[in-house]
């Protein structure tokens, strides 16, 4: 008992430290480039807890996570763009549109228990949204490309200290994001030590067991796609406002759901700091690799396939290793 | 109208064809491994190139360029569960494991290809140049080549698993693998061989598909989309499912190219299959294990 307390604090104090070094890392290093390499390991790594909720603790592995982040980039662009919406609504919306989408798909992956056919089914919806996008021409350009998407507005903090997105400065997503990056987290934190994500644990263990139990396993599957695609949502509308342009192939290929499988797998699926670690270090590698040319794609498909031979258990759990 | 539907319900069949051929590859691996290949596409591209590669380096007849392009991806197919699906067998996991290493694999592989062989799409001539016209309808002879082969192989496959002694000790080893192990049955080399022939079906397809569509790094994808809603619509691990499937999902798709267009085709495709998965997830003749 003592030892787990001493486990608890000490696991707090990284977190804390870590914490520091995110938010204080723009005052050391104002360099666009490397601010731009952070903001992507971000962005996977809200990508990657979002998958892991659902693929890692729920036990669905699924395959469909693009059509997601996609739903909400595009939605969150076409409404400042066409609407004149504020990209800061369009966070959220892009979020709930996601959601409403990851319901959707999660209904017929209720009745399905083998991972086979619940990887068919949501790659399935995710290529259908892909090739909507892409026909819609008259609403998204298609594979043309939708351009001209507003940044953030800029604002001034009641200090007086005022917040740039325009031009070459980032360091202003940069904070945005890492906001949504802890309040994904911790998020998410919070929710696997609540009943529901032991409610998600157990299903994933034993179904049947956790039905005798009297837990709703459908109510709870369903939560889980909500959540999981809520968060990928976010993270799509962000993209959209960063980034500042879209192509179907950008947002909804299938490139971007491997890439969300090789972070997770390789950081660790089903724990928690996992997906956090395969971000940023597959980020930054490559990136390191960016001089090998294609030869780093060869390298992404040899280290998962190492990962899984190897190392099952991914990164996380040589470094934290969890119990239950 | 009729005629131009007639017409396209027989390009379907062709189509058709082509997925039956590349989902009874599938199919097969689920059947006997209770495992989805996500690598089954690219080698399908990995057929295409060698039989490009025989014709413009070897120079040879599309006869034997074909019967390289399936010798070298059965090897590739037996290596590759040898070394990769092997390990992972029989281990925690087992259900998501090979989905994952099979799709390294096709990432590894897609880039491979994009890497060493270029981006630019590479053509191959037709087998049989020409067109038959049999009661007003025009047909190129590389499709009835295509109906012909995809006929001939699937009977032959179909005899080979039901009458060989391979067949029966892969039917036997895919209803129950500890029996079929104590009757003196290695079911591992039993699982080598399997990945090893559902390879050389790909590459066969590709083949067959090369002169028609073109070369690329990235032709796999599409087939293997395909063949997922193919062996979703037979029932995953059913043979005749996949045969049926296919040939079903090729005549859908050419009926409504012309019904609606070409764009949406794929979108009535994936439509079908999750409608499929809603009220009969076991397909035509699937068991219940989805």
């Amino acid at each position: 008992m003592r030892r787990g307390v001493a486990l608890v604090t000490r696991r707090g104090k990284g977190v804390a430290v870590l914490m520091v070094v995110l938010l204080a890392l723009p005052l050391f290093i104002q360099d666009p480039y490397i601010i731009n390499i952070m903001i992507f390991s971000l962005l996977f790594g809200v990508l990657a807890v979002s998958w892991n909720l659902i693929s890692g603790y729920t036990g669905i592995f699924t395959f469909g996570h693009q059509a997601f982040f996609g739903v909400g980039a595009y939605l969150s662009a076409l409404l400042s763009m066409k609407l004149n919406l504020s990209p800061w609504l369009g966070l959220p919306l892009g979020g709930f549109a996601a959601a409403l989408i990851g319901g959707f798909i999660g209904l017929p992956c209720l009745r399905l228990r083998a991972a086979p056919y619940i990887a068919i089914t949501t790659l399935a919806f995710s290529e259908i949204a892909r090739i909507i996008c892409m026909n819609l021409v008259g609403l998204t350009r298609g594979e043309m490309g939708l351009w001209g998407i507003p940044a953030f507005p800029d604002f001034t903090l009641p200090g007086g200290l005022e917040v740039s997105f325009s031009g070459g400065n980032r360091t202003g997503y940069y904070y945005v994001l890492l906001l949504i990056f802890f309040a994904t987290t911790g998020f998410v934190a919070w929710l696997l030590r609540s009943h529901v994500g032991l409610a998600f644990r157990a299903i994933r263990e034993e179904q049947e067991a956790a039905l005798s139990l009297g837990i709703n396993s459908t109510r709870y599957r369903l939560l889980s796609f909500l959540i999981s695609s809520f968060l990928a949502g976010i993270a799509g509308s962000f993209y959209a406002h960063y980034i500042l342009i879209l192509t179907p192939t950008s947002v909804f290929s299938v490139g971007v759901m491997s890439e969300i499988i090789v972070v997770v797998l390789v950081g660790g699926l089903g724990t928690f700091w996992g997906p956090v670690i395969g971000a940023f270090s597959l980020t930054l590698l490559l990136e390191y690799l960016r001089t090998f040319g294609e030869y780093r794609f060869m390298i992404y498909g040899a280290m998962l396939v190492a990962t899984i031979l190897f190392m099952p258990k991914g990164v996380a759990s040589k470094i934290f290793p969890e119990k239950g | 109208m009729f005629k131009i539907l007639l017409e396209q319900i027989l390009n379907g069949l062709v189509l058709g064809s082509m997925y039956a051929l590349v989902a009874s590859g599938l199919t097969l691996i689920w059947g006997t491994m209770k495992m989805l290949n996500f690598a089954h596409g690219e080698l399908y591209m990995v057929g295409g190139y060698i039989l490009y590669f025989a014709f413009t380096l070897l120079g040879v007849s599309p006869f034997w360029g074909i019967l390289l392009a399936i010798g070298i991806a059965f090897a590739v197919g037996l290596f590759l569960e040898r070394l990769l699906l092997h390990p992972l067998m029989d281990k925690p996991g087992w259900d998501v494991s090979p989905l994952v290493v099979t799709l390294g694999v096709s990432i590894f592989l897609q880039n491979f290809a994009l890497k060493a062989w270029g981006e630019r799409f590479k053509s191959v001539p037709y087998f049989i140049e020409g067109t038959m016209e049999l009661a007003g309808f025009r047909i190129a002879y590389q499709r009835i080549l295509i109906l012909v082969v995809t006929a001939t192989v699937m009977v032959a496959f179909w005899m080979f698993v039901k009458r060989s002694r391979f067949g029966v000790a892969l039917r036997a080893t895919a209803q129950d693998r500890e029996a079929a192990t104590l009757l003196g049955i290695n079911a591992h080399r039993i699982y080598m061989y399997t990945f090893g022939i559902s390879s050389a079906l790909a590459a066969l397809a590709a083949t067959m598909l090369a002169p028609i569509f073109l070369i690329n790094p990235w032709m796999g994808i599409s087939p293997l989309l395909k063949a997922f809603i193919v062996v979703v619509l037979g029932g995953l691990g059913s043979f005749g499912g996949a045969i049926l499937g296919g040939f079903l999902l090729g005549t859908l798709e050419s009926l409504s190219v012309v019904l609606l267009s070409s764009e949406w085709k794929d979108v009535v495709s994936f439509a079908v299959l999750i409608l499929v998965l809603f009220f009969r997830p076991s397909g035509f003749f699937g068991t219940r294990e989805w």
